[in-house]
């Protein structure tokens, strides 16, 4: 529920509460005001009448009877309400009526005045259309005043929470807010200011460690691979040697995973904003001859059909992509088996025989999932993959389908949609 | 040819002065921002070996300054950030190649002599070695006068092997240098010992003598005579 209408309906039923209640008492004070006034206004009467009768009149007064009344009937006052048949509207209307009776010199007597008054029906009726006419006013000023606030003391927080909800650590730009006069949204404005920046510092700092530690890492990195390299050009035993290899797998390894990682964070950051036309079957051409040896030596036959597709990218990232796709494909494939790739309305898909996955298959595309059997591969390879591919929301597919090759076939596609 | 080496690691430039120094290069290093700008003001290098974050500023920025005054100097950029800005930046202010760490001293080596080749305007095409003559315009190569043929893949590794004589090199350094440094690469040492097997016997059935030797399992060497 929005604010405005949280507020509005809270707003009305209290004042249509508060009009009930105050309608009610009102209707209570009048009928017990306008009551005494109207007995009052009897007695008087009344009062008048006896006096006339001590001075021997017995002519009533119009709307009045004066009677004998008999010993037994007690003194005093009786109201009462009574019907009369009005003749000039034609209509019987609502009458209060007070019976009074007094003992006179002359005897026992009886008088009864009457005054008509709007019947109480009338009231509730007045009442009602008045109080109505009150909530309805009140209502239609409320849904203005709402609509004004909603048009202009909401509309610099409405804004602000668009521009919050764009917001991206990663942008260049520090987040600019509309200014407000409303105190409440002056203290949100500098808090989300403040909370902004921070995180924005802090990301930014984030980003420089990384950026740093990949450089920190790779310089030594480097001295033990030069050492180890120098180390192997001295007159040294077997043995020496295979620990020296072994270290190096090491270090190379080792100096994969921190490019790939970095790699990882750039696109995770957002760090690639080169767009270029890379022309797809040119690259695929392109890494496919570069590799094609790869493939021959372990005997796996290698087959691609791809046509003419253009993409605006990165050309650095569209090599990776593919290139990764590649070697993934080398090597999972077992010597003697086949890979096909092509490219056909603008989708490409890499087919490979191999053995069935020994991990769940939604989970090959996350990092350092890899198959036991290949402690060298890093396990970043296709997690890049995916992450080029949702940097350029470039739908990926994994499928795996048992088949007449040993194992079954594992089949990529990626879809480069513009 | 003489050489200035602008590194802040000692380890590393030591590694790096001794091997090129072996390779016949006369070296020159300098550790900081300031001494690199003195040495270049003050001398000619044929090539300058620059990383990029070195203390007191950055090789961009030094790359900046002498690239308006010493068109001739070649620039190899070391950096280990293998960032595609840096790159293209370092190439945009003159640079002529660009290394990532870390990388194998015979690439380093093999760049800078491919990075001279190219500069030098009486380019020296011809490289003889032992009974081969290389040809790097035409890329053909003889072996005591016949001609040898190879693929493409062969010809670049025997041409590592050559720049890099009398040195042990590795089978990943080899592997990146024919294949390209791929991030998740697969160990491609059994096509390297496939090349390397098919180079040996091409030029053994032109040769009496088997030059590339293999070194207890950790690469080749080319043993000159």
């Amino acid at each position: 529920m929005k604010l405005l209408q949280k507020t509005t309906r809270d707003y009305l039923i209290a004042s249509i509460s508060i009009l009930i209640i105050t309608g009610a008492a009102l209707f209570a004070m009048l009928r017990y005001e306008v009551g005494a006034e109207m007995n009052e206004q009897l007695e008087l009467l009344a009062d008048e009448l006896f006096e006339q009768i001590r001075a021997g009149n017995f002519n009533s007064a119009p709307m009045s009877v004066i009677g004998k009344a008999s010993p037994d009937q007690p003194e005093g006052n009786v109201f009462s309400d009574s019907m009369v048949y009005d003749r000039i509207q034609k209509e019987t209307e609502e009458y209060h009526v007070l019976k009074q009776t007094r003992q006179l010199d002359l005897g026992r007597y009886q008088v009864t005045v009457m005054t008509s008054h709007i019947g109480w029906d009338r009231y509730y009726l007045s009442i009602f259309f008045i109080f109505s006419l009150e909530a309805l006013l009140l209502t239609g000023s409320g849904i203005i005043i709402n609509y004004y606030i909603n048009k202009n003391v909401l509309r610099p927080f409405l804004g602000n929470l668009r521009k919050v909800q764009q917001f991206s650590v990663s942008s260049t730009e520090p987040l600019q807010l509309n200014e407000s006069s409303i105190t409440e949204f002056i203290e949100l404005n500098r808090t989300l200011k403040e909370m902004t920046d921070r995180s924005r510092k802090e990301y930014l700092a984030l980003r420089e460690f990384t950026e740093n530690a990949s450089h920190e890492i790779q310089t030594p990195l480097s001295i033990i691979q030069s050492k180890l390299d120098r180390m192997s050009q001295l007159e040294i035993s077997e043995q020496m040697a295979g620990y020296i290899v072994q270290a190096k797998s090491g270090v190379d390894r080792l100096s994969k995973m921190n490019r790939s990682l970095l790699l990882l964070a750039k696109l995770d950051n957002k760090a690639f904003t080169g767009q270029h036309p890379v022309e797809l079957q040119e690259t695929i051409q392109q890494q496919l001859s570069n590799m094609e040896e790869l493939f021959e030596s372990r005997q796996i036959k290698l087959t691609s059909a791809c046509s003419a597709a253009t993409v605006r990218a990165d050309p650095y990232l569209v090599e990776t992509l593919i290139s990764n796709l590649l070697s993934n494909a080398l090597r999972y494939t077992t010597p003697g088996g086949r890979v096909d790739i092509g490219l056909a309305d603008r989708t490409l898909t890499v087919s490979n025989s191999g053995p069935e996955l020994q991990f769940a298959p939604e989970r090959i595309f996350e990092r350092f999932t890899k198959n036991d059997s290949n402690s060298r591969s890093t396990g970043l390879g296709l997690a890049i993959v995916r992450e080029i591919c949702l940097f350029y929301n470039w739908p990926v597919r994994y499928a795996y389908a048992g088949g007449i090759h040993p194992g079954g076939i594992h089949r990529f596609e990626i879809e480069f949609k513009q | 040819m003489k050489l200035l080496l602008v590194e802040d690691e000692p380890l590393l430039l030591e590694e790096m002065e001794s091997y090129l120094t072996e390779q016949g290069y006369r070296c020159e290093r300098a550790t900081t921002f300031f001494e690199g700008q003195e040495k270049l003001h003050l001398y000619h290098y044929d090539l300058v070996v620059l990383d990029i974050t070195i203390p007191g500023g950055s090789g961009l920025g030094l790359l900046q300054q002498f690239k308006l005054d010493h068109k001739n100097t070649g620039v190899l950029i070391v950096s280990a950030k293998n960032s595609l800005d840096d790159k293209v930046s370092g190439l945009q202010l003159g640079a002529d190649d660009y290394i990532t760490k870390p990388f194998h001293m015979e690439e380093l080596n093999a760049r800078i002599f491919a990075l001279l080749r190219r500069r030098s305007f009486n380019g020296e095409n011809q490289i003889r070695i032992d009974d081969l003559s290389i040809n790097m315009a035409h890329k053909s190569v003889t072996v005591a006068g016949q001609p040898l043929t190879l693929t493409k893949k062969e010809y670049e590794l025997l041409l590592y092997f050559v720049i890099n004589k009398n040195r042990v090199v590795s089978r990943q350094s080899i592997a990146e240098h024919l294949w390209g440094d791929h991030y998740d690469m697969a160990d491609n040492y059994d096509a390297v010992y496939v090349h390397t097997m098919n180079l040996r016997k091409k030029i053994a059935a032109l040769s009496s003598t088997d030059y590339v030797k293999t070194v207890h399992g950790m690469g080749y060497k080319w043993s000159s005579q």
